[in-house]
């Protein structure tokens, strides 16, 4: 029995002594006991540079506050700033030289979701994480993969819900007609929203998808029309939701409440100016993720803290969709510690739960979790003041899939 | 199906039409007269309407200077490149048939080239829109509703398209481009000043896409890249005939009314390949288009 002891001692003593002499790990790429890199990217230029400048600067700005405090458990935060134009090729020749070219320790950025969706292989490949700026980003977490997280300002999904949840519950429609864009996130948006309508016992009377680059939206809104709703959802992009307003306006539908999905109005006042019939505008709701408009303090904070950074530009209403991945990202850091890898912040990142003042709702990942947010509100906006509708719509997190 | 539906349908597809017809119009101007077909139609609209927007907002000029601004510069533009690009290409000589490779690519330049320098302008970040050339309340024709800006390019369309056939037929100049294009060396030969002929098409040409891209820029919305237009408004031109004015405008009537139909009694989804598929009839059945001329091998 004693001699057992004995050999236990030893053996622990030897495990201990291996230990010791081991060599160190080495670390992972673009880390330091003084410096984290990464990667930041998204559109800042070409015809999507809307999505990506103010975000991408509100992200930075982040970074720079973060670093101006002395840090992150003692690292300060080296960005490599891309331009991934937004379209595939690019971001994925973005991210490849991020990765092995400047070696960052995780990459941030896509404000696109298809393009996103195209770097997701190399990402899983390399085990580098990579979070999204600010894309809605369905194909690009579901079904979610180890290395990819986003949606922080919600996916087609969650807007589809919410849609579909405000127009039942705050309007009590009975009779609704759907217009999305024939791709997949104005499919999930649909599916999305059916799903909850027919819960609801409400009617989906006409759904109508749309080409993206559609000239003409005559024939779908004369369908819906035709189809006598008593509330409209659309999940269409900025160009086709002016154009839907307006028709709806033309054919004397403003009666009808027409519900917008966030991705079709990025500025309001620049929306309303578009639409040019202030008609259009007499019974116009959006979904929105963030609680600036709301409220005036959290909106004149982070407008202020931008100007301090940017004297020379006037933000428009997207750039607070740049926030979220970045508060994430930094609370992940300090959660994952000093002793800091690429697979302890990816653990991390499940684990962390956050609720930024700007934000509608919780951020939160987990091991198979890849969407950030599943909370929005709905907004009123009548072409000058926005107001914010009761209550906060959540995702169930299976309606639509 | 109630005839009130089909009835708007066709009454907005051949407003449609007519915007794509306009567009058709200045790609036939250039090939009628260098045999070129111009890829950068849509970018020379797009730049018509960002000079528009330009002038109205950071100049605040009144709309009608505001038209005769834009056009005197896209005009500007079309000739100055025919000038500095394709005389260059050419070499300075008549362009035969082999030459037309490089022209038409460099029209693709001209494209990318004016979508860049576009960009470079603050407006293009977001999606913007033209007031239109006539505001007020929509008309109403029985149950048929149409915009006040609709008549107006329906009307623009034809009078263009009129006074195009009037010069082309009637007018020294109109047929000293034609046979500019039919054959460049008889041309010079009876003394007709061929460089300065293309100059001239190319700059009639774009002043024509640049009314357009104001016209258009109410209805269709502007961003750097509504240029895509320019993909309709082949199609209206193969349909019709990419040799005839007037066939031009009715291939772009029968392509916006053939894709309101299909949305209304298909599906929406279906928009986006009806033009390709009317090509495809038009084609396999007459090759020259609704209004063009025969086919037949030129003689040079």
């Amino acid at each position: 029995m004693r001699s057992l002891k004995r050999l236990h001692h030893v053996l622990i003593g030897a495990a201990l002594l291996a230990l010791a002499v081991a060599p160190a790990r080495a670390a992972d790429p673009g880390l330091t006991d003084n410096e984290i890199t990464i990667g930041l990217f998204g559109p800042l230029s070409g015809p999507l540079i809307g999505y990506g400048l103010d975000p991408l600067n509100a992200a930075k700005m982040l970074y720079e506050e973060a670093n101006r405090q002395g840090g992150i458990q003692g690292r300060k935060i080296k960005l490599v700033v891309e331009d991934d134009k937004c379209t595939p090729n690019d971001l994925v020749a973005v991210v490849k030289k991020l990765t092995t070219v400047d070696k960052v320790f995780l990459l941030h950025g896509g404000s696109c979701t298809a393009a996103v969706a195209a770097a997701q292989d190399f990402v899983n490949r390399e085990k580098i994480p990579m979070v999204m700026l600010n894309a809605a980003g369905d194909n690009a977490v579901f079904p979610p993969t180890p290395y990819v997280f986003g949606s922080f300002q919600a996916t087609q999904r969650v807007y589809g819900s919410a849609l579909a949840s405000f127009a039942a519950q705050q309007l009590k429609a009975k009779r609704a007609a759907i217009i999305v864009h024939d791709d997949d996130y104005g499919n999930a948006n649909l599916k999305t929203a059916k799903a909850v309508l027919e819960r609801a016992g409400v009617q989906v009377v006409a759904e109508e998808r749309i080409p993206p680059n559609i000239s003409d939206i005559t024939a779908p809104m004369l369908k819906v029309r035709a189809a006598k709703p008593d509330v409209i959802l659309s999940g269409a992009y900025p160009a086709p939701a002016v154009l839907i307003a307006q028709k709806y306006a033309e054919y004397g539908m403003t009666d009808i409440p027409l519900l917008q999905a966030t991705q079709g109005i990025p500025s309001p006042s620049t929306f309303a100016k578009n639409v040019g019939n202030p008609d259009a505008l007499k019974n116009f709701y959006h979904t929105w993720s963030f609680t600036d408009i709301g409220d005036a303090a959290i909106h004149d904070k982070y407008i202020k803290l931008y100007k301090s950074y940017y004297p020379d530009r006037e933000p428009t209403a997207f750039f607070v969709t740049g926030l979220p991945s970045a508060f994430m990202v930094i609370a992940a850091l300090e959660k994952a510690g000093k002793e800091l890898t690429r697979e302890s912040f990816v653990k991390a990142l499940e684990q962390t739960r956050v609720k930024p003042d700007v934000m509608a709702g919780e951020l939160a990942f987990g091991p198979n979790r890849r969407d950030a947010l599943r909370d929005v509100i709905v907004v009123r906006f009548d072409g000058v003041k926005q107001t914010v509708m009761p209550g906060v719509y959540t995702w169930n997190g299976t309606d639509g899939m | 199906m109630s005839s009130l539906l089909l009835m708007q349908a066709v009454a907005s597809g051949i407003v449609t039409g007519c915007v794509y017809a306009l567009v058709a119009l200045s790609l036939v101007i250039i090939y009628k007269s260098t045999d070129v077909v111009n890829f950068a139609g849509g970018e020379l609209v797009m730049l018509g309407a960002y000079v528009g927007l330009l002038a109205l907002t950071f100049f605040t000029l009144p709309y009608v200077t505001m038209i005769g601004l834009s056009v005197v510069i896209v005009f500007a533009v079309g000739a100055l490149f025919e000038r500095v690009a394709l005389n260059t290409i050419t070499g300075r000589r008549y362009a035969a048939h082999a030459d037309l490779v490089p022209l038409v690519v460099a029209t693709v330049g001209l494209g990318y080239l004016l979508k860049g320098i576009v960009r470079v302008v603050p407006y293009t970040e977001e999606v913007r829109r033209l007031p239109p050339l006539i505001a007020g309340p929509p008309l109403f024709f029985g149950d048929v509703i149409l915009q006040r800006q609709d008549l107006a390019i329906v009307a623009v369309t034809i009078v263009v398209m009129l006074a195009l056939t009037l010069f082309f037929t009637f007018t020294r100049a109109g047929k000293a481009l034609r046979a500019t294009s039919q054959n460049p060396r008889a041309a010079a030969l009876i003394g007709i000043p061929v460089r300065r002929m293309r100059m001239a098409a190319w700059g009639l040409s774009s002043a024509i896409a640049a009314l357009a891209g104001i016209l258009l820029a109410p209805k269709l919305l502007m961003t750097p890249d509504m240029g895509t237009v320019v993909m309709l408004a082949f199609a209206a031109a193969i349909i019709g005939g990419f040799t005839s004015l007037p066939g031009c405008v009715i291939g772009g009537i029968v392509l916006g009314v053939v894709q309101n139909l299909v949305g209304v009694l298909l599906s929406p989804q279906a928009i986006a390949v009806t033009p390709f598929f009317v090509i495809m009839v038009v084609l396999l059945l007459r090759p020259q288009g609704l209004l063009g001329e025969a086919l037949a091998p030129k003689k040079v």
